[in-house]
């Protein structure tokens, strides 16, 4: 075989190799990358070193953090609101939507009322929760229900409403009782768009279990940020940033395995 | 009634269905649309006729109707002298696309009817397992249906289908999405099964090959609006293999087809529509 080429198919192989070899290299070396160049930054003088603090100080906070005993507390408190209020709205707006998407009268009744609140931020229901419910932990798990409650809703409802009606017909024609449709079919067709909602809705309870912590309470990690800033504690700020972005992360991760396997179609 | 035991159990008492007159009107006011003229028209139990005709005649309409998921404007089907009321499990029903249950096993799909005729779960996937075995899928019984063929997914559509022993099976271009071979085989499953069980079969297709090889009566439907404009005896002897197809008694009644299904595709053709077929579902 004569090639006029100078890139024969076993160079193109070699090259893909090696650009498959770099891809992988950059992943692996993507976030320690990140962290040295953040810690050159801030050691740079270019920047304040007091109010940027490098990655190494950083670390340094969340180790005395962790020491001081208050990290398992703020830890836990945090995880426990977005948990339960994350539990509630799931529940209950999974619920509802699949009601609302089945039926119409029920979705005639409460959609309008639904679309008018839904667009409510959270965090502008603070300062009324707290009057409510004190600075308890009902105003919190309140706030994070409000924020999953209505994500998870829309995506039951339109879940329901997507469910193949080709589908739904083979279980009419097979003798399905409408008293059955919907755990036999509906819930079922419609939990793929539900987990996509309740997979949103992850992020949108960690993003309000802020506005419910700083909304006044005695332990937490948006919290602690809130009182590390008082006390200008740069590093302790971005060690709460971390965690909460860990914790939030590793949230949707373990979310999406279980999803994978649970709801495989 | 649930099969009792062996899916090649006896046949099915009954299954004669009477069109009356059937009228459907699509929409209402300035944008009404008639889908179906005063189709009259009879199957007797136990036979196997196929409605032949364009897309956009009306042909899978009538099927809906027979089913139960449409209400006719006008006129009315019966299945033995009851009319149809709504959709039920003495009509299965196979469609263009398999529409199994994505979340159920393939033995779960077919073990659907008979659980929702009160069987057990175990019950009702020993019976599954009996139909999925005249299907030839017995080995697949485990398997996720997206994981199997077009042609495989429609068998198991078959076998739920007929699980719940129905009078009549009703199929609206279930071969239609398969390619050549396939469809070929299938066609001569579904002969086979019809011989075992004995259903009366309702078939909807556009294939004049296909009409002919299976039916024992094919009615030629117009363009739209549907009416029936031929109706043709298949006088080619049972069982039927493939080779009948190059027979001149094939070709002859082939013949007497192909004049009226051709002149209605051109009209169906000039009127620029596919108005509610192809996808099979609506």
């Amino acid at each position: 075989m004569t090639s006029t080429s100078s890139r024969t198919p076993r160079d193109a192989a070699a090259a893909a190799r090696r650009h498959d070899a770099l891809r992988r290299g950059l992943t692996v070396f993507s976030v320690p990358l990140f962290l040295c160049l953040w810690e050159a930054v801030s050691r740079s003088g270019v920047v304040n070193i007091v109010l940027f603090p490098p990655p190494s100080t950083v670390a340094v906070a969340l180790v005395d953090w962790i020491q001081s005993g208050e990290f398992f507390d703020d830890f836990w408190m945090s995880l426990s609101r977005v948990v339960i209020g994350f539990i509630l709205g799931a529940l209950a707006g999974s619920i509802v939507g699949v009601l609302t998407g089945r039926y119409e009268l029920l979705a005639a009744l409460l959609s309008p009322v639904f679309q008018l609140l839904r667009p409510i931020p959270p965090i502008a229901f603070v300062p009324i929760v707290i009057l409510w419910f004190g600075l308890g932990e009902t105003g919190k798990y309140f706030l994070v229900f409000w924020g999953v409650f209505f994500t998870v809703w829309i995506a039951a409802h339109i879940g329901v409403q997507k469910v193949d009606p080709g589908v739904i017909r083979a279980a009419k024609s097979l003798g399905t009782p409408e008293r059955r449709m919907l755990r036999e079919v509906l819930i079922p067709g419609a939990l793929p768009y539900i987990v996509v909602g309740l997979r949103t809705s992850i992020s949108v309870s960690f993003y309000t279990l802020v506005a419910a912590e700083l909304a006044g309470t005695f332990a937490g990690l948006a919290y602690r940020i809130d009182i590390a800033q008082q006390n200008l504690q740069m590093g302790k700020m971005l060690a709460g940033l971390v965690v909460l972005g860990a914790i939030s992360a590793a949230a949707d991760r373990l979310f999406e395995f279980a999803a994978r396997r649970l709801v495989w179609w | 009634m649930v099969a009792e035991g062996a899916a090649g159990a006896g046949s099915p008492a009954g299954g004669e269905i009477r069109l009356d007159a059937l009228s459907v009107v699509f929409g209402r006011g300035a944008n009404a649309l008639l889908a179906v003229d005063r189709v009259s028209a009879s199957v007797a139990a136990g036979e196997f006729v196929c409605l032949l005709g364009p897309s956009g005649c009306g042909k899978s309409t009538v099927m809906n109707v027979i089913a139960g998921f449409e209400v006719p404007s006008q006129g009315r089907v019966t299945l033995d002298g009851e009319p149809v009321t709504g959709p039920g499990p003495d009509r299965g029903m196979v469609f263009q696309k398999p529409t199994l249950f994505p979340w159920k096993s393939v033995r779960d799909n077919v073990a659907h009817g008979p659980r929702m005729q009160g069987l057990s779960t175990k019950e009702a996937r020993k019976v599954a397992d009996e139909f999925l075995a005249l299907v030839g899928l017995r080995a697949f019984a485990n398997s996720r249906p997206d994981t199997l063929s077009g042609g495989m997914q429609q068998r198991v559509g078959i076998a739920r289908a007929l699980t719940p022993r129905p009078k009549v099976l009703l199929m609206d271009e279930p071969f239609g999405a398969l390619d050549a071979q396939t469809r070929s085989m299938m066609q001569e499953n579904l002969l086979r099964i019809w011989v075992e069980q004995r259903p009366t079969v309702v078939f909807v297709t556009h294939d004049i090959d296909e009409a002919i090889f299976l039916a024992d009566r094919v009615l030629i439907m117009s363009a739209r609006p549907g009416r029936i404009v031929e109706e043709i005896t298949v006088t080619l002897p049972r069982p039927r293999d493939p080779s009948v197809l190059l027979t001149p008694e094939f070709l002859a009644i082939k013949q007497l087809c192909y004049a009226p299904v051709r002149r209605e595709s051109l009209r169906s053709f000039e009127q620029g529509s596919s108005v509610g077929e192809g996808q099979g579902s609506v």
